[in-house]
């Protein structure tokens, strides 16, 4: 609901209250801004009479019962910093609808987009008091810590919330607005009942009203409708002061009173909701002048607060409402459930049936509400709304549910949706005992109101389990539930035959068999194509493009891309969630092409449309295509940074994790001259040169020969033997599974290897063999990011030889990784000198420290300028960092 | 506040500021209202636990009453005679 953001509308009639609009004024230096005081305060007037002054752009969130629940909560509020901020808050957003958003990342983002922004902002948090919970605790502690100063964040409640209050008090970082102040002062009362609300009062009159109702302002209020109007004013507020009944409930009913009939009914009956609309309470109170009695009880300002600007949506003042409901529970027992049915039914009929299931629940008609719930399903499903009916699945009694096989259901899918697995298997074990494997009528006992979605469970129940299997890391039983799925779905259950396809190649691609999960992966995409889930299908792109880039296929990963463009063009939606993800596959495309423009234009058309319009793994694969980017352009330190941020934002949407970011960064580190960086990774993912291989780790284990490589030429014995056996044993496997991207990087380490081991043809041959395979797709960057020591190996290749033009066209790129040592590499002695040069140590001290002459390290380092194109000391530390030839222990 | 007879209920005695009419037993279901002289009201019955017990001191927040004191008064119900309570106050 939209009226959740809005700043509640402020009346004009309203006492200024300057001494505490100057208190929240000095909240803008502090951490927090606290207004906390029981309710009927004037805590929500006093802080819209102070932001209707103030310029500054506002964030505002009414929260209500049940907004304590994480996603939602963080939606709202992340939502509120959007509408006010255009802009800032879409990265959070981002993540926020994905399964299972790590709510840490989710804060941490939004602090930095509230950092960068150029705005200040004031934000709101109004009732906190009903949102207060464990659950949301630490996360709000890291938001009020971490706020920049340019927002002021303001919390509102009637109950101190758990925040480290005692030690911001301490450190004056806390400004806070309580009842004591909060209570009207004599002046303010007086203020209040003879100017705002024009009565003709005594200054004794006032005084008693001060002291009987302690300026607590809700009591003025009524004490002031009371008065309206009224002959003998000081007989009332004579009674009124003898009287020691609870002040509100005294005046409540002297308002109430003073209503007529038609009024007072239409104030208790329509108690019962929480928000009130003119054709709402028409059908509550079956008066169809409705809406014209809530502007009158507007003007009145009898109870209610309007919502919006169009005088739409109106709430009671939470107090009133509460005294309101007492009123009618005393009154008309009988009623309320009969009130809440008719609410009910008017929300179903708008089309709200997460209201009208609530008024139901409310009514004590559980199987309608029930019956609501289950045809809202689809559309609730198709919305992504799977938080709230997960929430259902507290609302409703397990006997109900049992007997309710498709709500059952529903509430099985929607709890996997939400990354939820616990005690998701037990509840599909009792769904299949209930549920007919064939198709058929309810068995008895059962009820079902959605005939259509009954037909579809025995599939789609399957498809779940394929599902559970496939969380569970077992592809065998995920491939056989997605084929038990697609036999029992209906040819035009496309929904479900794509969801199964989808399962069985992850399944298979799990298992390395890229060519089979190929193919079920297009018939997910056909069906999604049918029903017109384009999102979903642009999601599905990218898992066959990165099949085939595995499959060392690049030209059909980039029409596969660009074929998932064209589709989103035609999509009536102005932003396609996925878009974004096809320029980041095509960026990836380009960068093993050594397309380096292209991989930045295309990075760059995929920040424009920025995360929002990304799928949920969208800020994770950017910033690794980012990363290779930075790598490729020479800032290897850059690129371990992001993908630092990659791990951060991680999320793999089921689709198995074969390159994974530790692994990727290990490689970084190597082009550093890290290796204890990398060879602690190594140790810690526990990989060994003689473990058993499987596709899945296929990638660590091509990193662990890279590290063994670096490890042999720092000294290591039998570090080269190692990685020549397991390069050899990787090589079979990747032929073997049709790998050929990843056959292409064993072929190029098995290159090395060998030139490394002094068998110069051997190394010719295997490069030419890499060559052959690269020139048909135009892989380039595998070569380059091999390192210097390739270069030497790749001009072995002869021109004439099958693979000779292309080792040319490779060495011929203008790579300053590679053009370096295509001059000249550095030799042993020229490092050890270039080592020294990172440091503090003059030429005199470095030839002591290496054992030599000054004038052998003044050769040395005339070298070294030479081969690096550096006419300083300085300049020449620069280039060898940058070319990975020194750590960076000095930046 | 619905307590089942069978469950192990604490008795329960809130005290409020102000007399509170008759209709607000409604509201606080259950539960016993005595006035007192003083113009304070005890809120008196069983609850279940705990968890009860800050539902019905929520309920009295929400009201907007003011919450003087809350007193555990035993689990036997005969032992407590709010009348006898009132005569002291």
């Amino acid at each position: 609901m939209e009226t959740k953001l809005l700043v509640p509308q402020t009346r004009g009639d309203v006492v200024a209250r300057k001494r505490l609009t100057e208190v929240l004024d000095r909240g803008r230096s502090a951490r927090l801004t606290l207004v906390s005081a029981p309710a009927g305060f004037g805590k929500t007037t006093l802080l819209t009479r102070w932001l209707a002054d103030r310029s500054t752009p506002v964030a505002w969130v009414s929260l209500e019962e049940g907004d304590s629940r994480p996603l939602r909560f963080w939606g709202y509020l992340v939502a509120a910093v959007q509408r006010a901020a255009p802009g800032v808050g879409d990265g959070a957003a981002a993540m926020l609808q994905r399964g299972r958003p790590d709510l840490d990342t989710v804060v941490a983002t939004l602090v930095n987009e509230l950092a960068t922004a150029a705005t200040e902002l004031v934000l709101v948090l109004d009732d906190y008091h009903l949102v207060d919970d464990p659950a949301l605790q630490a996360c709000m502690v890291d938001l009020v810590e971490h706020l920049p100063a340019k927002v002021q964040l303001v919390i509102s409640t009637r109950v101190d919330p758990a925040l480290p209050l005692a030690r911001m008090r301490a450190r004056g970082e806390l400004v806070e607005v309580r009842a004591a102040d909060l209570r009207f002062t004599l002046p303010e009362v007086a203020s209040y009942l003879t100017e705002v609300s024009a009565l003709e009062l005594s200054p004794d009159e006032v005084s008693v009203l001060e002291s009987r109702t302690e300026g607590w302002i809700a009591a003025l209020q009524l004490a002031a409708l009371s008065l309206r109007g009224r002959e003998e004013t000081s007989a009332f507020i004579a009674d009124f002061a003898g009287d020691d009944r609870y002040v509100v409930d005294y005046l409540v009913e002297e308002v109430l009173d003073r209503q007529s009939a038609p009024v007072r009914q239409f104030l208790l009956q329509t108690s019962v909701l929480d928000r009130l609309s003119g054709p709402l309470c028409a059908a509550v109170t079956g008066d169809p002048d409705s809406q014209r009695m809530l502007e009158q009880l507007e003007r009145a300002n009898l109870f209610v607060v309007p919502l919006d600007g169009r005088r739409r949506w109106y709430r009671y003042h939470h107090l009133f409402g509460e005294v309101l409901r007492t009123y009618l529970l005393d009154a008309h027992p009988g009623e309320v459930a009969e009130l809440h049915r008719r609410a009910s039914r008017w929300y179903d009929e708008a089309g709200d049936p997460v209201s009208a299931v609530r008024h139901a629940v409310a009514a004590g008609d559980v199987d309608r509400a029930a019956d609501l719930a289950e045809l809202a399903l689809p559309t609730l499903q198709r919305d992504r709304q799977e938080g709230t009916v997960v929430e259902w699945v507290g609302v409703f009694p397990d006997e109900l549910v049992h007997a309710r096989p498709v709500l059952a259901h529903g509430f099985v899918s929607a709890l996997m949706s939400s990354g939820q697995f616990d005690g998701v298997r037990e509840r599909l074990d009792e769904l299949e005992q209930r549920v007919p494997a064939g198709r058929g009528d309810p068995p008895q006992g059962t009820v079902v109101v959605d005939r259509a979605a009954w037909e579809r469970l025995p599939g789609s129940m399957a498809l779940h389990r394929s599902g559970l299997a496939l969380i569970e890391g077992d592809p065998d039983a995920t491939i056989a539930h997605a084929e038990q799925a697609m036999s029992r779905a209906a040819k035009d259950d496309h929904l479900t035959r794509a969801g199964a396809a989808a399962t069985a190649g992850l399944a298979r691609w799990t298992r390395g068999e890229l060519e089979d999960a190929h193919r079920f992966y297009s018939l997910a995409v056909d069906g999604l194509r049918r029903v017109g889930h384009v999102s979903d299908v642009l999601g599905c792109s990218i898992t066959l493009a990165d099949l085939r880039i595995t499959q060392g296929r690049l030209e059909d990963a980039r029409c596969t891309y660009e074929d998932a463009l064209r589709l989103a063009e035609h999509d009536p939606a102005p932003v396609t969630r996925g878009v974004a993800d096809m320029h980041v596959g095509l960026s990836e495309v380009a960068l093993a092409r050594n397309d380096l423009a292209a991989a930045a234009h295309h990075l760059e058309r995929s920040r424009v449309l920025g995360d929002a319009g990304g799928l949920p793994q969208h800020p994770y694969r950017s910033r690794v295509a980012q990363a290779g980017l930075a790598a490729a352009e020479g800032d290897v330190a850059r690129a371990v940074e992001l993908l630092d941020d990659a791990e951060r934002v991680y999320f793999g949407d089921f689709a198995p994790n074969v390159r994974p970011i530790p692994s990727m960064r290990a490689r970084l580190h190597l082009a550093l001259g890290n290796l204890d960086a990398a060879a602690s990774w190594a140790r810690a993912r526990r990989l060994s040169a003689g473990d058993q291989l499987s596709y899945l780790r296929e990638h660590e284990h091509l990193t662990l020969a890279m590290v063994l490589l670096a490890q042999h030429r720092a000294g290591r014995a039998g570090a080269l033997e190692d990685a020549t056996r397991l390069l050899e044993r990787l090589r079979l496997a990747a032929q073997e599974g049709g790998r050929h991207g990843n056959l292409l990087e064993v072929l190029v380490q098995l290159a090395l290897a060998a030139w490394t081991a002094g068998q110069r043809s051997g190394a010719a041959e295997l490069v030419r063999r890499a060559l052959v395979i690269a020139e048909r797709e135009g892989h380039v960057r595998v070569f380059l990011d091999a390192g210097p020591a390739l270069a030497a190996v790749l001009r072995t290749v002869s021109p004439n030889s099958s693979g000779g033009r292309h080792a040319a066209r490779v060495l011929g790129v203008a790579s300053p990784v590679l053009a370096l040592p295509l001059v000249d590499q550095l030799s042993e002695r020229e490092l050890d000198v270039l080592r020294y040069l990172d440091t503090d140590l003059g030429g005199p001290e470095i030839a002591r420290e290496l054992s030599v002459s000054v004038n052998t390290v003044r050769t040395h380092t005339r070298h070294i300028y030479a081969k690096l194109g550096a006419s300083n000391r300085r300049e020449a530390v620069r280039a060898a960092v940058r070319l990975g030839l020194l750590r960076t222990a000095r930046r | 506040m619905n307590t089942a007879p069978a469950a192990p209920s604490g008795w329960y005695r809130l005290r409020v500021e102000g007399r509170l009419a008759a209709r607000w037993a409604t509201r606080f279901d259950g539960m016993t209202l005595v006035d007192l002289d003083d113009g304070t009201t005890l809120i008196e019955g069983p609850v279940v636990d705990q968890a009860a017990l800050h539902g019905l001191i929520r309920q009295v927040r929400d009201s907007g009453l003011s919450l003087i004191s809350v007193q555990e008064v035993g689990s036997d119900r005969s032992r407590t005679n709010p009348h006898h309570q009132r005569s002291q106050s």
